[in-house]
């Protein structure tokens, strides 16, 4: 079981699906270099994720292996391997995973994902800035 | 004959342009992969991939980019 304590506590927050999916597309839509991300519940499990499998599972082992490496909870963890870049973050109970081609900026990566979970976490939502569908047609 | 002034305008916005090319590719080449933590209150540590917590986080790190690319 992961911890996901962040930095404002380990309080339990619980978003509705739609929000974790929406925190999901979001960080899609800004981070370019994006290859895929997920969002972690307290117990660590997935809430929403841009595909793939595993998640829930490989996510766990990275913030477990982020906190042992010092034995204090992480924060945020940001690892850079030949086959792409690996980070975390964590707020409000809720851990947000990401996957980003090599050589990324990684500041902006993680500015992006804290600026979206601590929306996901404070509960009152992540702004939905996609593009409006196509209007419905008169008559 | 000296320069036109646009020529002078054009030629240094593209060696400011091979400047910025030349930096990306140097910071590509030179890049090592690392592991770094972030603590409350600003801290932060970087492991070594030689070290035990530096092999378990490049292990952590791989399995999750396997669940990305699935």
């Amino acid at each position: 079981m992961s911890r996901t304590e962040g930095e404002r506590g380990p309080q339990s927050a619980s978003p509705k699906p739609a929000e974790a999916e929406l925190a999901v597309a979001r960080m899609s839509e800004m981070s370019v270099d994006l290859r895929g991300c997920a969002v972690l519940g307290p117990e660590g499990e997935e809430l929403a994720s841009t595909g793939g499998s595993g998640w829930s599972r490989a996510g766990a082992a990275f913030l477990e292996a982020a906190d042992a490496a010092d034995g204090e909870p992480a924060t945020q963890v940001h690892v850079a391997t030949e086959d792409g870049e690996a980070f975390a973050v964590r707020d409000g109970g809720l851990a947000m995973v990401a996957v980003a081609e090599r050589f990324t900026l990684a500041s902006l990566i993680l500015f992006d994902m804290r600026t979206v979970l601590r929306d996901l976490a404070s509960g009152n939502g992540v702004p939905d800035r996609r593009a409006p569908g196509p209007a419905p047609e008169a008559g | 004959m000296s320069p036109k002034p646009h020529r002078i305008l054009l030629d240094r916005v593209s060696s400011y342009a091979d400047e910025a090319g030349a930096y990306l590719r140097r910071r590509r080449a030179t890049r090592e992969p690392f592991a770094r933590v972030f603590y409350a209150g600003g801290r932060s540590a970087s492991y070594e991939p030689g070290t035990e917590a530096g092999r378990a986080l490049f292990l952590a790190a791989s399995k999750l980019i396997d669940a990305a690319d699935r």
